[in-house]
């Protein structure tokens, strides 16, 4: 599955990935995950994704990259603010499965 | 979320957030951003030109003699900031808009141009003036940058172009769809530079003067620097809004700051970006190394110690997301105190230090991701003091953080230990 993050600058949700990546490798699922920053969305959606996660402090933005999202009919949603940071795994895949249902 | 937190979120926060979500805001945010790269590269010139070094050394003495040539890459590129965020500006904008963005980007250098006039050299032929393509130059920037892709956007919504027979490949048609805009927007400057004789430059610099004067104020640093913690204490990315509106009289903060550095002189400005980066938000907005240090050492309970171990190498490198949504500091009232308290506290200290001389103003941009320590020297183009000012910081923070922390970390150990107890009780 090809999971893309979205943060302000594609730094913080590098950090997040990690978290993530490993939660589903112990669910036995393989993610391909790229962190970026919010203006690449529009760009990096001209690629195949099949989900779109947008970090909670850039929560004022998320109206917009779900617009963008949606014309690509790529679901998207928002990181709970508990679930990210290194810790956060276990919320972020339970996060990611609901999207993608 | 209490009454008043859930009051200030929705009536405050969020519409301040959505503000800086406008249009015209992003467009300068991005342009300026997009010429970053070539800010950073060509601010290390100026260390390069001026090692810290003692002056008996040779290569001290070498950059001495070449400095006119070591800085050429520096005045083609920080020098002249305004010319490529012109291009970013006007590239991002009509983006924006959904119209050609490189039209929109060449049109806005175009108006800058031409609000400066060339003058003919005996020997080098005709020559541009570039006192106005940096720093000073940016405030006009982004203003006929807006005006002309704001032209070009109205005459392509309202179909007022020359449109060519559809045989016609679409690059050469985009180019002639540009035409009425671009001459628009060309007789426009040449009417107000060349016929009427109006240096825009000098009537923007008179009308921002004082503005200029009040952000390079002690108040003008605290203003942004709490407005910055009071986003992020709704988890609101602080700096990306804050930034949109104060970024501009940070370059040019550093811009005259990195003129007055290459031509020897003393450094104007007290509060470029460099000095919020290096000496406030030392581990992130809020200066959380502070916090992280006294989690490494003082915490008590499970979670705490996991969140400091996990947010200790990313702190170092100044991004503390896992802090402030791990520990939380998010709608975490005790723990909001401090930090908003003490970037203020470490802000009024840096910027005493540097108004009294103890460390250089700040005119070289390291990478943000630097550790504080190395940015802060590198940035001050190699003040050793600026290191000794870092770790002092530092260590006001943690002791700021450090009794609200404890606090904090009892509090966390008690529901651990009724948590393990409801546990023993249910088995």
């Amino acid at each position: 599955m090809r999971v893309l993050f979205v943060c302000s600058g594609g730094m913080s949700s590098a950090i997040v990935v990690n978290a993530l990546k490993s939660e589903a490798e112990k669910n036995g699922v393989h993610l391909t995950v790229k962190a970026i920053g919010s203006s690449e969305v529009a760009f990096e959606l001209e690629s195949p994704w099949d989900v779109v996660m947008v970090a909670p402090q850039i929560r004022h933005r998320f109206d917009k990259i779900k617009k963008e999202a949606d014309e690509k009919n790529v679901p998207c949603g928002a990181i709970p603010p508990q679930a990210y940071t290194p810790l956060g795994g276990p919320v972020l895949f339970e996060t990611l499965q609901k999207l993608v249902n | 979320m209490s009454k008043f937190t859930a009051f200030l979120d929705k009536k405050v926060s969020g519409p301040m957030a959505r503000l800086a979500e406008q249009r015209h805001l992003l467009a300068i945010r991005d342009g300026v951003i997009s010429a970053l790269p070539f800010i950073i590269v060509g601010s290390f010139f100026l260390i390069i030109a001026f090692p810290p070094l003692p002056e008996s050394w040779s290569i001290a003495q070498w950059a001495a003699e070449h400095a006119g040539e070591i800085l050429i890459p520096y005045r083609m590129t920080m020098f002249i900031m305004s010319l490529y965020i012109a291009f970013g500006i006007g590239y991002n904008l009509a983006q924006s808009y959904k119209v050609d963005p490189l039209s929109g980007a060449q049109i806005a250098v175009a108006s800058l141009l031409l609000t400066i006039t060339p003058t003919a050299l005996d020997e080098l032929g005709f020559v541009l003036p570039m006192q106005y393509l940096g720093g000073n130059g940016l405030f006009v920037t982004i203003i006929v940058s807006i005006i002309s892709v704001e032209i070009f956007r109205i005459c392509k919504q309202r179909n007022i172009t020359i449109k060519l027979p559809e045989q016609v490949p679409a690059s050469v048609g985009r180019s002639f769809e540009a035409l009425i805009p671009v001459s628009i927007v060309i007789l426009l400057m040449t009417l107000i530079t060349v016929v009427l004789g109006i240096s825009l430059h000098e009537i923007v610099q008179n009308l921002v003067a004082p503005l200029v004067k009040a952000g390079d104020s002690l108040l003008g640093v605290l203003i942004p620097v709490f407005l910055i913690t009071f986003f992020w204490s709704f988890g609101i990315h602080g700096v990306s809004i804050v930034g949109t509106v104060a970024r501009p009289l940070w370059e040019v903060y550093f811009a005259n700051n990195g003129e007055a550095a290459a031509s020897g002189e003393a450094l104007p400005h007290i509060a470029p970006e460099p000095l919020y980066q290096w000496f406030i938000w030392i581990g992130g907005s809020g200066a959380t190394l502070g916090l992280v240090i006294v989690m490494l050492i003082f915490a008590k309970s499970d979670y705490l110690k996991k969140v400091g171990r996990a947010a200790a190498a990313p702190s170092i490198f100044n991004i503390n997301e896992p802090v402030i949504f791990g520990v939380p500091i998010v709608l975490n009232p005790l723990l909001i105190i401090p930090f908003i308290l003490t970037p203020l506290i470490t802000a009024t200290i840096s910027y005493m230090a540097t108004s009294i001389g103890f460390v250089s103003a700040t005119f070289v941009k390291p990478p943000w991701t630097l550790p504080a320590p190395i940015g802060a020297y590198l940035a001050t183009g190699g003040d050793w003091r600026a290191i000794i000012l870092v770790f002092i910081n530092m260590t006001i923070s943690a002791f700021i953080y450090l009794p609200f922390f404890k606090i904090y970390d009892r509090k966390m150990l008690l529901m651990e230990e009724g948590e393990g107890e409801t546990k023993v009780e249910a088995s």
